[in-house]
Parts: structure tokens; C-alpha cells; sequence
């Protein structure tokens, strides 16, 4: 399984914010989608998850065409992702946001599931709730309130409600932008422990040079909705092009370190 | 051409008119991002005004409409730009029970005034005219036309030309940002509501001649303006003021075509029909969008304890068990009561919990009403299973209003459903599926076997038992899965459906469970005075539910009783609290309580502060160690820091 997107553009009126842009995030690998702000990496995104229309190109999950399904026939397929501004209900506790990623892919378009819940059906939403929690290490947090938390801590119940829907690929939209440094590097274990011990898929969009280059297995770099350059991130740290066109000789040394 | 051309006249004339205040309307909604539906009462409020001045004091009407321009120029748009500024960034449902707050406000003040009957309005333009191809044209008629054109056009050229125009486009975006350019956001909007106030006041003089002195015809008829702001896209002005002509127009026109039933329903719902056409059939991101409020609708929800809450349930059941060897002759005030428990019951499920608003729940409740008259009555089926289908009868027509709400959400979906609730009005409540051309229905009191209803005492009692029933159910979903999905609806929809959710479901089923509940409510009206008439179900009664259930707060079964008996069972003790004066405070209360709402943490934050204080004049009060965590978590996060 793993999801593919072939020759995707992506155009605002005029302004073509994403160009012919080929990527493959499969399963059993951190894939990396880095580049400068505006270079059309949030709106790859978003014609991964189906929040947008491409202009023109195609997104396979599995080998299946989805460039025409909804967000939430491609979620009920296996794709789950986060935000970068974060989409929590602030109202509720941390326990309830994550139930809530096991139970809409459970639910779907079924009218009778979404009204009456089977006692099964709730003790399976209670253990992956549960387990989620523990696995990105939030249970003490289960019963606050979502919005008193800290940006830090959302991003986690963010993370822990993917998981709780039982998705196999993983879009992740900036996990780590207003997280502390150790809280990015206790992160980046947990991503890849997921990887590695649960054989999910994981494509991350992500700023922190630091995290993405422990991380990520390979990397596609995007630049005015081009795609300039693919490789691992020692070829990509290598590469003048990339050096030139985004990361800048201070951040590259700073990534070697 | 000839007999076409009278039609053809009124309806530009009057079109402009529409077109002006329409202009007013989207300047100050781009302006303001507050959609005032009041902006029709102000209309009405400049005619009486105006009335007021020249015909009871004699005012010369250039003075009287002069300074009936200066009030609504400076006082009115002072106080609406200071009311819509304090609402800061609340959640859209509540933007619209402010400005439907408003409305009720105006017109039952106005009611208060100067009383419900239609009066005659003073010609005060020249009736004399010209004659076109044997049609007169009057050179108040032409007036009229000019000043509206030459108003909406001047406006339109001198935004473009002037520095204000870019900063009235700036200030909605980024008020911070145009603050910083040393442009005050405060003058701007000021300015904005000045000119919109300006332009309403000026279409209501302007209209009230032809149409007559009536405060519910003109602050629907300036409502043609939302006909016209849809086909601006709530954005252009001159377009907004071509739609205008183009409703004024289709209106006219109607009245000539559709003259006779059953068709004569549907002239005055032209505008609303347009209003529908375009929201259903323009995508929905080609409209301007108000920026996402960052705020949850319902305060944190810390559930009472079961103990407490047990004892409350069984405390208050025991009330209403004794209410009838209390009450006395007052008893069929408490049997409506209990009906309008179930009518805000299913309305709070939409609206609170759901976060969706609707503004044709009357219309759900008429359709009840019908329904158990054509089954009882026409078909002669048992009173029991007349109820239930009544209740299922109205589940169709929820289904169709949610569709809007799958397409739209927010100010669009309250047009819409205000909408929907116009044109079940005018064109269906006159068919024979429904009131029919008497606009009458009656149905029966049922009679069991261990019960005779046709006592109030004991109709009572079964009015109470299916009434506790309902509000059991409507409880039960709101806590069960769907109450979830729905409560999380309210806050990001985006993120159910990118987990799977089929959030279109969702919403239909909301709209079919609280639309069978208002089904359910209106069969026991009719059943309980054995007729019933449409003059309780037309789309002011829908503004009125908004308008007091949200002045009973955001929960869902306090709010709901509190707000039945508000509407219900209070005027039915205090006789003097007529339909007027219910207006008036409603409407005038639902606007204060939207700036509650707004203020909520400025005012927990008030709460804090005084228990400090308060804590600190008296040495012997709890250490504060103790107290401050539980008022930290009675706050919610400042919305401009969680951005």
C-alpha cells in the first residue's frame, strides 16, 4: 500500500501554486516534503486528503484512483492526517477529541451507526483511545480540557487521534511548529516507532531541518510549486541545488550537526 | 407592451428602492462581518419617524426628512457599530440572533408605538406626472428612481476613488493591520454604518408612501434587499443594486402573471425565491466569507453531578406533576408550555448542539399541525398514530432543509432557512396539504380508552408524558454518539470528515430528529384548541424561537425549559405582556444576551477579579491556592492568543 500522487497541478485562477508535482509515500517509511514557505507544500496536502481539487493529475491509494473521492472516503480508505492549525474541539477533553478519530472512520456515511453506538463498538473506541494515549504518552492529560492546553500537548492529541482511527498512511502538516526542542525529539521517536513497529506510512510536511533529517527516510523538495529535487537526505544536504534554492549554508551545517 | 409597461414601472422604481437598501446592507456586512437582519426595521423605524415628524407635528417634510436622516446618520449607526464591535469574534449563529434581536427589537417597539394597524403614509413627492404610451408616470415615482440610482452609484464611485474605500475593504480583513496604517478601524465601520443606516432610512421613507404605514410589510419588504445582496454575491455594490431592479422587477412582473391561487403565494416570495436560487446554486467559497471564529458555541460542559442532577430531574418532575391542583383555570397556559419545552428542544439540538441555525423552525412545527388535522379529521386515524406521523411527515421537509446546510453554513444557512420559512408561508401554507385557502385546520382531542383528553387535567397530564418522553430522546442523542459527532460539528467539520465521517449524514439527521420533535410539538397545539390557524407560524414566530432561546443561554434542557417558559407560560400570567411588548423585550434581551455571550470571558474574568478582591477584605476566606485553579479553568483561552 502506499499512496502516489502523478503529475499534480494545482491552480489558483491564474497563479499556479502547485506544477506537475510526482511524489510516492509508501508504507514502512517517513517520506519527507520540505521547502521554503509558499512553495506549495500545504496545498500538495491538501490534494492528498481531497480538501482540493487538482487542476489536472492523479492520487492512487493503494493502486485506486481517488483524485475524485472525498476527504472522507479517502480517510475510510486508510488515509488519516493532522492540520497545521490545529483542528481540535477545544470543548471537549483530550479522551473525547481522540475517540473521535476512532469513531469517524467507524461510523462513515452509515446514518444508524452515527445515532446508536453497540457495547462492542464502544469498548473498541475505548481501547484504541486508550492505547493512542499511551503511545504518544499523553494518558495523564486524557481529561483535560482540550482548550487549556499547550500547543505542544494539541499536537500530540492531534497525533494520538490519527492513530486511534487505525489509519495506515499518515499525512502530517507541520507536527512540530510550537514545539519545544525536546518535545520535537521525544516527537520524531514516536514517529518513528510508528514506522517501524506498526509498518505505517507516514508523509510529513515539516520546517524543523533537525527533525526532518533524523526522521525522514527520503525527501522530496518542493520550490514555487516545482519539485526540484528527490532523494535521502544526505543526497538532499548534498545537493547545491536544494542549498541554494532553500535551506542556506548555516542550516545545512546546522542539520549535519 | 402596454399593459406590460404599468408592471414594468413599479417594479424598477420600486427595485431601486430595494437596490439602495441592499447596497446599505452588503456595505455594511463586508464592512462590519455582521450581516444585520435588522437592517429592514431600521427602514420601518426611519417611515414612522419621518410620520411621526410631519404628519402628528407638522414638521415640513424636507426638516422631517432631514433630521429623520440625521438620527439614523449619527445616533443609530453610533449605537450599531458600538453593538457589533462588542461582539468581537462570537461564533456566526450568534452574529444572527444579535442582528434578528435587532429586528424583533425595532418592530415591537415600533408595534408599542404607534399599534399594528396599516396606516395611510402622506404622498409628500409631487403624485403629478407625465404620461409614457398611456402610461402615468409620476414625478414622485422619478424622484424616487434618482435619488436611489444616484445614491447607490455616488456611493460606488466615491469608495473607489477615496482612501476610505480601501480601508472599508481592509477593516473586516484586519482591523490590527489598518490600525497600524494610522487609519482608525473604529471611524471606518463608524463610517460604514453611517452611510448603510443613511440608505436604509432614506429606501423606508421612500417606499412607505406606496406601500402604507405597516411595521412587518416594511421591515420584510426592505428584506427584498436580501433577494438583491445574493445577486450581488454580498460583495458588489453595484450589482447589489442591479438585483435590486432585477427583484423589483421579477415582483412586479409576478403579481401580473400569478395573480390568482394558487398561485398568488408567490409574488411577495420573489425575493426569497431568488435568495434561495442563488445560495443553492452558486458554490458556496464564491461567497464572502467571515473569518472562522477560533471560539467553541457551548461553555465547557462539566456534567452536574448524578446525584444532584437526579434530584433536580425528580424536583422538577414533581412540579409539573402538581401544576394542575395549583394552577387553576391557567392550566391550558401550562399545557402550551409544555409544547414549546418540545419546540426548543429540538431547536437547541440544531442550534447548540450542532452549531447549525435554523430560521424556519416554525415552518417545521406548521407542518405538524397540518399533518395531525389531515390525518385525524381527513383520514380519520387513531389520535396515537395521527401524532406519530405528524412528527414523521415533518422529517421529509427537515430533509430538504438540509440541504442547504450540507452546501452552506453559517449566515448563508440562516438566509436560506429564513428563506425556506417565507416561501412555506406565502405559497405552501395556502395549499390544500396544508392550511388550505381558509388558512384554518382543526383536529381532535384523542380519547383512550383509560384517558378522557377532552379534560384539561387530564390532556394535561398526557401532554406531559409525551412531552418528558421527547425531551428524554432529545437528551439521550445529544449525550449519545451523534451528540458527540455533532457537538465536534460545531467546532471543525473539517477535520470529522478528514477522519472518515460522512458529515452530509450527520447533518441530515439532525435536521430530520429535531424537525419531527417540532412535528410532534404542533400536533399537540392544534389537538389542544382544537384549531389552529398559520398567524403563529410564519417566520417572525422562527426569529422569535431564536431570539429567546439564546437569551436562555447555549445548554440544552435548562435553556429549553427556561425558554418555554419565557415564551409560553409568563405572558399567559401577565396579561399586559402582549405580542407587542413580548417583542420588544425578546428581541431586545436576545441582543444582550449575544453580548453576554461575547463577553463571556471578560466577564468570568470580572468574576475573578472580585473574588480576589473580595478574597483579600476578608482575611478568613479560603487560601487562594485553593480557589484559583477552579476559576483558571472557568476561563477560556483568549481567542487572539490561541491564534
Amino acid at each position: 500500500m502506499s499512496l502516489e500522487i502523478v503529475d499534480v497541478s494545482v491552480h489558483y485562477g491564474g497563479n499556479k501554486a502547485v506544477s506537475n508535482v510526482s511524489l510516492q509515500a509508501p508504507l514502512g517509511r517517513i517520506t519527507g516534503l520540505i521547502g521554503p514557505n509558499g512553495a506549495g507544500k500545504t496545498t500538495t496536502f491538501n490534494a492528498c486528503s481531497g480538501l482540493l481539487r487538482p487542476t489536472t493529475g492523479t492520487v492512487r491509494l493503494n493502486g485506486h484512483d481517488i483524485t475524485h473521492r472525498s476527504p472522507a472516503a479517502r480517510a475510510r480508505m486508510g488515509l488519516g492526517r493532522t492540520f497545521q492549525r490545529m483542528e481540535l474541539v477545544n470543548a471537549m477533553t483530550a479522551r473525547m477529541n481522540v475517540a473521535l478519530g476512532a469513531e469517524c472512520p467507524l461510523v462513515g456515511v452509515n446514518a444508524i451507526r452515527q445515532v446508536f453506538s453497540t457495547g462492542a463498538q464502544r469498548r473498541a473506541v475505548e481501547e484504541a483511545t486508550t492505547s493512542a494515549l499511551e503511545l504518544c504518552g499523553i494518558s495523564h492529560l486524557a481529561d483535560r480540557t482540550v482548550g487549556t492546553l499547550s500547543t505542544g500537548q494539541r499536537r500530540l492529541i492531534e497525533l494520538a487521534r490519527t492513530l486511534a482511527g487505525g489509519f495506515r498512511l499518515l499525512l502530517l502538516d507541520e507536527p512540530s511548529s510550537g514545539l519545544a526542542e525536546e518535545e520535537t525529539e521525544e516527537f520524531g521517536e514516536i514517529l518513528k516507532h510508528l514506522v517501524t513497529e506498526r509498518g505505517l506510512g507516514i508523509l510529513i510536511v515539516e520546517h524543523d531541518m533537525a527533525l526532518v533529517m533524523a526522521v525522514c527516510q527520503y525527501l522530496y523538495v518542493l520550490d514555487f510549486g516545482h519539485l526540484i529535487f528527490e532523494g535521502t537526505p544526505a543526497e538532499v544536504q548534498a545537493s547545491e541545488l536544494v542549498r541554494a534554492a532553500y535551506l542556506g549554508s548555516e542550516a545545512v551545517e546546522v542539520a549535519v550537526q | 407592451m402596454t399593459n406590460l409597461l404599468p408592471f414594468l414601472v413599479t417594479g424598477i422604481v420600486s427595485g431601486s428602492l430595494y437596490g439602495l437598501a441592499g447596497v446599505g446592507l452588503v456595505l455594511t456586512y463586508r464592512t462590519s462581518g455582521v450581516f444585520n437582519f435588522g437592517h429592514g426595521a431600521l427602514a420601518a423605524g426611519s417611515a414612522y419617524l419621518f410620520y411621526s415628524l410631519h404628519v402628528t407635528h407638522h414638521v415640513p417634510w424636507p426638516v422631517a426628512a432631514g433630521i429623520t436622516l440625521l438620527v439614523f446618520g449619527v445616533a443609530v449607526a453610533w449605537a450599531l457599530e458600538r453593538l457589533t464591535r462588542s461582539l468581537g469574534d462570537v461564533p456566526e449563529a450568534v452574529v444572527v440572533v444579535a442582528t434578528v434581536g435587532l429586528l424583533l427589537g425595532i418592530q415591537g417597539l415600533l408595534w408599542l408605538q404607534y399599534g399594528t394597524s396599516l396606516r395611510p403614509f402622506p404622498d409628500f413627492l409631487p403624485t403629478s406626472g407625465f404620461q409614457i404610451s398611456g402610461v402615468t408616470v409620476t414625478y414622485a415615482q422619478v424622484i424616487s428612481f434618482l435619488l436611489a440610482t444616484a445614491s447607490a452609484f455616488g456611493l460606488y464611485g466615491f469608495l473607489r476613488r477615496h482612501r476610505l474605500g480601501v480601508a472599508m475593504r481592509g477593516v473586516v480583513d484586519n482591523p490590527t493591520l489598518l490600525a497600524l496604517s494610522a487609519e482608525s478601524p473604529r471611524r471606518v465601520r463608524l463610517a460604514a454604518w453611517s452611510i448603510g443606516s443613511v440608505f436604509a432610512a432614506l429606501s423606508g421613507i421612500l417606499l412607505a408612501p406606496t406601500l402604507g404605514l405597516d411595521a412587518t410589510l416594511l421591515t420584510f419588504l426592505v428584506v427584498q434587499a436580501f433577494g438583491a445582496c445574493a445577486i450581488g454575491m454580498f460583495s458588489s455594490l453595484p450589482l447589489t443594486y442591479l438585483g435590486g431592479i432585477t427583484v423589483g422587477l421579477a415582483a412586479s412582473l409576478a403579481t401580473k402573471y400569478f395573480s390568482k391561487p394558487p398561485f398568488n403565494g408567490i409574488p411577495p416570495a420573489v425575493p426569497f425565491l431568488v435568495l434561495l436560487v442563488v445560495l443553492l446554486a452558486v458554490p458556496a467559497r464564491r461567497f464572502p466569507k467571515r473569518r472562522a471564529s477560533l471560539r467553541s458555541l457551548i461553555p465547557e460542559v462539566k456534567p452536574m453531578p448524578r446525584r444532584t442532577a437526579a434530584l433536580l430531574t425528580g424536583a422538577g418532575l414533581l412540579a409539573l406533576a402538581v401544576v394542575p391542583t395549583v394552577v387553576g383555570t391557567r392550566l391550558p397556559v401550562w399545557i402550551g408550555g409544555l409544547q414549546s419545552m418540545i419546540v426548543f428542544g429540538s431547536l437547541a439540538l440544531l442550534v447548540w448542539t450542532s452549531g447549525q441555525i435554523s430560521l424556519c423552525h416554525a415552518a417545521f412545527v406548521a407542518v405538524g399541525v397540518t399533518t395531525m388535522s389531515h390525518m385525524t379529521h381527513g383520514l380519520g386515524l387513531p389520535w396515537g398514530v395521527a401524532l406519530v406521523l405528524s412528527g414523521l411527515v415533518a422529517v421529509p421537509v427537515g430533509a430538504l432543509v438540509a440541504i442547504p446546510a450540507i452546501r452552506l453554513s453559517g449566515l448563508y444557512l440562516a438566509l436560506a432557512t429564513l428563506g425556506f420559512g417565507v416561501l412555506m408561508q406565502f405559497m405552501f401554507f395556502p395549499t390544500s396539504f396544508m392550511f388550505g385557502k381558509t388558512l384554518q385546520v382543526s383536529a381532535p382531542r384523542p380519547r383512550l380508552a383509560f384517558i378522557d383528553a377532552t379534560h384539561d387535567k387530564q390532556f394535561y397530564f398526557l401532554v406531559l408524558a409525551i412531552a418528558v418522553a421527547c425531551m428524554v430522546v432529545i437528551v439521550a442523542i445529544a449525550t449519545s454518539r451523534l451528540g458527540r459527532l455533532l457537538r465536534a460539528m460545531s467546532e471543525t467539520p473539517t477535520m470529522l470528515a478528514t477522519h472518515g465521517l460522512g458529515v452530509n449524514v450527520t447533518r441530515l439527521i439532525v435536521f430530520c430528529v429535531s424537525a419531527f420533535f417540532a412535528g410532534i410539538a404542533g400536533a399537540l397545539a392544534v389537538s389542544q384548541y382544537g384549531t389552529a390557524s398559520t398567524a403563529p407560524y410564519g417566520p417572525v414566530s422562527s426569529l422569535l424561537y431564536i431570539a429567546v432561546l439564546a437569551m436562555c443561554g447555549t445548554r440544552l434542557l435548562r435553556s429549553s425549559i427556561l425558554a418555554a417558559a419565557l415564551l409560553s407560560v409568563v405572558p399567559g400570567y401577565l396579561t399586559s405582556f402582549d405580542t407587542s411588548r413580548q417583542m420588544f423585550a425578546f428581541g431586545v434581551i436576545a441582543v444582550a444576551a449575544t453580548i453576554v455571550i461575547a463577553k463571556r470571558e471578560v466577564i468570568a474574568q470580572m468574576i475573578t477579579t472580585f473574588n480576589r478582591s473580595s478574597r483579600r477584605a476578608r482575611p478568613w476566606a479560603p487560601s487562594p491556592g485553593i480557589v484559583a485553579p477552579r476559576a483558571a479553568t472557568g476561563t477560556r483561552v483568549p481567542a487572539g492568543m490561541a491564534r
